[in-house]
């Protein structure tokens, strides 16, 4: 008698990722089920919640800043799911210590990343048209949408979901994590010229911010929702959001491809 | 042959003024060591958010104008008071009771009230530099004159003992600590965002300014501004009167939960 051979199948080639793929995209769908929801509902308080504030701290100002403050939500409403969920929701693996246990998985390490950043950047879209349009109602604002908004929130979405991926998996520390996650939002909520010009800010702070990847967030985004409200170029901050999303993906890549 | 057990001495001075003073800096003491790691963390946290505030806002606002700067400095110090009584107090209540300390310190052979005060006086303290650093932000960046009167004194101890005390019915009172932690960050979010706390109470709808008047939160900042400014706000003895009927409160409440028996 001899044991049966146990089908080990082909495990590689583009079939095999792409299955690997829709199961990790369940298998995650499932397993953040709650903290989904939490997080669109999150999202939305943020990014209205938000709109309505700084309208308090800016008192009297003319239309076009209103219309920047409003073109602004989208970004706001963005950054939290990248930046602080992704990183957390990973976090979490870490110190439920099933961290190890994905890795595990018979599926392409690539497939399980690009299953992660699928979902949140879908995530992202609901409670982002929302915000938009709770601020766009209670500030009596025009928009003039073009096509061009897509690719923005999309580019948007899913560099902010790749730094995040990165961070959280090149961070060993979950304390460390929840550190830039707080500073990050502290920076991106007040010292950002996400919902004002960049103008307004001191010049050294303007060269910092024009690296950092949230001015040009709300650059993209601005110019697919407004007309004329954007001065700089469009394409050089298409640019430098793609290079923040390649740069993670390669810190990503180099962390999640080593054996341990 | 029998022998006689020694007697077990009770400790003395368990009641009267002086055993509660004694109770009181052994607290202080143990609270102070317990937490002496977390203790710098808060100060640079206070220090930043108390000065970044200051100077955030004022690079957001749009046209920034004197009495708006004034608002903002203010805001600053009445949300360093208030935070850490209305906020980090149910947040380290909320931790003891995650780590499962809480019922230890309350086995202490302490009176409760030399416990919370303790506590509230380290939160006092925690408060002082971001208050100081919001304030010499405020002074270098907006040329801002403070001109300080007596009411100062008043005002900073009823808004912080207020919020203390609110904090710790909430920390005492909510026994899940993920609540506690909950309401903490809806709080924040609050207290910033949508109370005249670093902008005047005519910026709100008409609605939430009339909740305002019967939150603690607009009185503080009044009191507390009135008390450093001259001539921005006016405090009037409705705003004393609702603190103290919301300190009272609060610390019946709180007298109440301290003192059960399980």
């Amino acid at each position: 008698m001899t044991a049966a051979n146990p089908d080990l199948g082909l495990r590689s080639g583009s079939g095999f990722w792409l299955a690997g793929y829709v199961s990790m995209l369940r298998f995650e769908m499932r397993n953040l089920r709650t903290y989904l929801t939490i997080g669109v509902a999150i999202q939305v308080l943020l990014g209205a919640g938000m709109a309505l504030m700084y309208g308090f701290y800016f008192g009297e100002v003319d239309q076009d800043q209103w219309t920047f403050l409003v073109t602004g939500i989208p970004t706001l409403a963005l950054v939290p799911i990248g930046f602080v969920m992704v990183p957390n929701a990973i976090m979490e693996h870490k110190l439920k210590d099933t961290y190890d246990y994905v890795w595990s998985h018979p599926v392409p390490r690539t497939a399980s990343a690009v299953a992660t950043a699928t979902i949140f950047t879908l995530l992202a879209l609901p409670g982002t048209v929302i915000a938009l349009v709770i601020a766009t109602i209670s500030y009596g604002v025009d928009l003039d949408i073009s096509w061009s908004v897509l690719p923005a929130v999309l580019l948007t979405s899913a560099t902010a979901t790749s730094v995040g991926y990165a961070v959280g998996h090149a961070v060993p520390e979950p304390r460390v994590i929840s550190l830039i996650t707080n500073v990050v939002m502290f920076v991106v909520l007040l010292f950002s010229p996400i919902v004002v010009a960049i103008e307004q800010f001191p010049d050294w702070w303007a060269a910092v911010q024009r690296i950092m990847p949230f001015w040009h967030m709300s650059v993209v985004i601005r110019a697919g929702l407004s007309e004329g409200l954007v001065s700089s170029s469009v394409v050089a901050s298409y640019g430098v959001l793609l290079a923040w999303a390649v740069a993670s993906w390669l810190v990503a890549a180099w962390v999640v491809g080593q054996r341990r | 042959m029998t022998t006689e057990a020694p007697a077990i001495e009770l400790s003395r001075g368990r009641t009267g003024a002086r055993g509660w003073l004694g109770a009181y800096v052994a607290m202080l003491r143990w609270e102070v060591i317990g937490s002496r790691l977390l203790y710098p963390l808060l100060l640079i946290a206070q220090v930043l958010v108390g000065a970044g505030f200051v100077i955030g806002f004022g690079l957001l606002v749009p046209d920034l104008d004197e009495s708006a700067a004034q608002y903002l400095s203010t805001g600053a110090v009445v949300m360093s008071l208030i935070l850490v009584g209305l906020i980090v107090t149910p947040q380290l209540l909320a931790q003891q009771k995650m780590q499962g300390s809480y019922d230890y310190v309350w086995s202490m052979p302490v009176p409760r009230s030399a416990a919370l005060l303790a506590s509230t006086t380290m939160a006092a303290v925690v408060a002082i530099p971001g208050i100081v650093a919001a304030l010499v932000v405020a002074v270098w960046r907006y040329d801002f004159a403070l001109s300080v009167d007596a009411a100062v004194v008043p005002a900073f101890l009823l808004t912080l003992a207020c919020g203390s005390l609110i904090g710790s019915a909430i920390g005492h009172a909510v026994s899940k600590p993920q609540v506690t932690l909950l309401f903490t960050q809806l709080g924040i979010f609050f207290i910033i965002g949508f109370s005249p706390v670093s902008f005047s109470v005519e910026r709100l709808p008409g609605w939430l300014a009339t909740v305002h008047q019967y939150l603690p939160l607009h009185h503080m900042a009044m009191a507390v501004r009135s008390s450093l400014t001259d001539g921005l706000v006016e405090v009037t003895l409705l705003s004393w009167v609702v603190l103290s009927l919301w300190t009272l409160v609060a610390g019946t409440i709180t007298g109440a939960i301290i003192r059960r028996r399980r």
